[in-house]
């Protein structure tokens, strides 16, 4: 038994490391998307349209060297746009998932510490919320938003800010919720609570850490989800994406990778295998984090 | 028990109401009609539009010229029409006609069968059909999956599968779902690209694209609740008595893992529904995911009230059905959720 869980434990560090070091690179190629991006992700070359990534060496068609990932129908450089666009999720990630955790704790804190018709009406909403369709709801928010904001780039990304925190603080709440109801009934509760400790005292400096568990492992699950979402929403084209380049909102991002490479799919499909491998890899690290946290929890 | 399920029906057709409610406001938030929609109809942005005194006409037949608190009754429960005929609204089950298919109301698109066929192909039982077929695939591979991974937990065996479980996890549905028509339609040939829904061997492919990542989720939590139990002292117990390690699977961990493994059950049915739209789309699937796109994206506002009703509904139900199989396999929750609110 003892030997079980000694060799989950170093498995689990190995692959925590492996996440890590995934993250910082993202945090970094974000970061410096302006230096290290080979071209304008902006820019139109209409001489060098729909290349193949370097490696396809055909008679027919072959890439260049200049473009290492290849180009889209506008001759855009694919590399270039990766990095960018790896910018606009990671822009999303340290803003969407915080914000989303934030209301949905405070609200699972307040519902169910104090019970009774506050409780009810929260739990009503959530549940309300709960049994959307959450992609229809974001559709919705997006096709409000975008008529009412300028086509800019920090528009799009407060859009999908404001859609992910909409549907998602709801599982929060309810999780915390959960959690609150069980660590309510212990007795150092009922300690603090009748040597005078006030309300808030009580849950900000009894409850909250004990459940701060169950929010760091939710915020890390729901990072690959709003990565998801913003593939999602690109690849439909009500996203963030600019592949049109027409009036949507002017984000390069990873989904608008999707939308451009929903159209080549017949002559170009690595368009659409290179932003999913990034997905990919992105989300993968952190599940495996999220896994070997839970693991440490549990123990 | 009667009472029990009185509140449970009284609860969840409030939660209905209000998921309609939240829908009607935002889809009447989206600028546009459904005849001058800039969301789509790009000749609507440019005002080549249908004029102006045809859109009052259709405006005033489909009610759209109401205040809108009239409109969400009219919808929901009753109104006069012009001649001063009561008409019922949703709660008669009449979802109202359709904006953009001219001449039917949304209940007949949904649930009506086409001329000659039987229920299950209406758009509603072409879902229902996928989605068992997808549930069918979640139970018969998770299950086992979870199962091998929990018993040996160390081996690496387990590590393979968890690695391969994230990565299921990870990847977009919509990605899996082309890549799956590249190489098996238009490399391999071995489905058809535009497949013929009343063979059932084509329903394959939509069903695993649609059931993988669901699948992942239930095999891990299969796995994460029977580690639970197996660190329990009765299992220690019930080994030292020597049972049988089948013994010991079936009747000690297994079924004492069950209960978050069935509450599970409703997450699991909820991403099967929310991959319909994806699924549907990407296959053309002639089923409600499809629909409820193009209702969304052409502002047919009573279908996509109609389908808001019908997956609210489903959702609702999902969770009461859940709960109460969890309260009989459990007398522990029954004890928690009759001390506290619903």
């Amino acid at each position: 038994m003892k030997r079980q869980i000694s060799l989950s434990k170093g498995m689990g560090r190995k692959t925590v490391w492996l996440s890590f070091a995934v993250m910082i690179m993202f945090a970094a190629v974000a970061l410096t998307a302006p230096w290290i991006s080979p071209h304008d992700p902006y820019q139109f070359d209409m001489k060098h349209t729909d290349l193949p990534p370097v490696w396809v060496q055909s008679t027919v068609i072959h890439g260049s060297s200049e473009y290492i990932l290849g180009t889209d129908i506008y001759g855009r450089d694919i590399l270039s746009r990766l990095i960018y666009g790896a910018r606009t999720s990671f822009l999303l990630i340290m803003l969407a998932v915080p914000l989303a955790a934030l209301l949905g704790t405070i609200v699972g804190l307040v519902s169910g510490y104090f019970g009774g018709w506050v409780d009810r009406i929260f739990m009503a909403i959530t549940e309300t919320i709960q049994s959307l369709p959450g992609i229809m709801v974001v559709v919705a928010l997006i096709l409000i938003f975008r008529a009412a904001f300028t086509p800019t780039w920090a528009h799009g990304l407060l859009t999908l800010v404001i859609c992910f925190i909409a549907i998602a603080w709801v599982s929060l709440a309810r999780l915390v919720r959960m959690g609150v109801l069980q660590v309510k009934s212990m007795l150092f509760i009922e300690a603090a609570v009748s040597l005078g400790a006030t309300p808030w005292r009580s849950i900000f400096r009894h409850i909250l850490p004990n459940i701060s568990h169950l929010v760091l492992v939710w915020i890390i699950n729901n990072i690959p989800a709003v990565i998801l979402l913003e593939a999602l929403l690109g690849y439909i084209g009500v996203g963030l994406t600019s592949a049109t380049g027409g009036g949507e909102f002017t984000v390069v991002s990873w989904g608008g990778l999707f939308y451009s490479g929903r159209y080549t799919i017949a002559s170009n499909p690595m368009l659409l295998v290179i932003p999913a491998l990034c997905v990919l890899i992105i989300s993968m690290s952190f599940i495996l984090l999220a896994d070997a946290l839970n693991e440490r929890f549990r123990a | 028990m009667f009472q029990f399920l009185g509140k449970k029906v009284l609860w969840g057709s409030m939660i209905v109401v209000g998921a309609i409610l939240i829908m009607f406001l935002l889809v009447h938030a989206i600028p546009g009609s459904p005849w001058a929609n800039y969301s789509t109809n790009p000749r609507a942005q440019q005002n080549r539009d249908i004029d102006a005194t045809v859109q009052r006409l259709l405006n005033a037949r489909f009610g759209l010229d109401l205040p809108l608190w009239r409109q969400f009754t009219r919808y929901l429960i009753a109104d006069f029409d012009n001649q001063g005929n009561l008409i019922c609204g949703a709660i008669c089950g009449n979802l109202g006609p359709s904006i953009q298919q001219h001449g039917r109301t949304v209940q007949d698109i949904v649930f009506g069968a086409p001329i000659g066929e039987t229920f299950w192909q209406s758009l509603f039982g072409y879902s229902i059909r996928l989605v068992f077929f997808a549930v069918l695939i979640v139970i018969g591979l998770g299950l086992p999956i979870g199962i091998v991974s929990a018993l040996r937990s160390s081996s690496r065996v387990a590590h393979a599968i968890s690695v391969f479980l994230a990565l299921l996890i990870s990847i977009p549905n919509f990605v899996l779902g082309l890549l799956a028509i590249i190489i098996l339609a238009s490399w391999l040939h071995w489905i058809p690209v535009l497949p013929n829904w009343d063979d059932p061997s084509h329903w394959l492919v939509p069903a695993f694209v649609l059931a993988l990542v669901p699948m992942a989720g239930l095999a891990r939590v299969v796995r994460t609740s029977m580690l639970n139990v197996i660190k329990e002292d009765y299992i220690r117990t019930a080994r030292s008595k020597g049972l049988t390690k089948q013994r010991i699977t079936l009747d000690h961990i297994l079924r004492n893992a069950l209960v978050p493994i069935i509450t599970y059950f409703g997450p699991i049915l909820m991403e099967i529904f929310v991959g319909l739209f994806v699924v549907e789309g990407l296959y053309s699937f002639p089923g409600m995911g499809r629909e409820y796109w193009q209702a969304v994206l052409n502002l047919d506002y009573p279908m996509i009230l109609g389908l808001t009703l019908v997956y609210a509904v489903g959702m609702v139900s999902i969770n009461v059905v859940n709960q109460v199989i969890c309260e009989s396999l459990d007398p522990r929750v029954r004890a928690v959720s009759q001390g506290e609110a619903p």
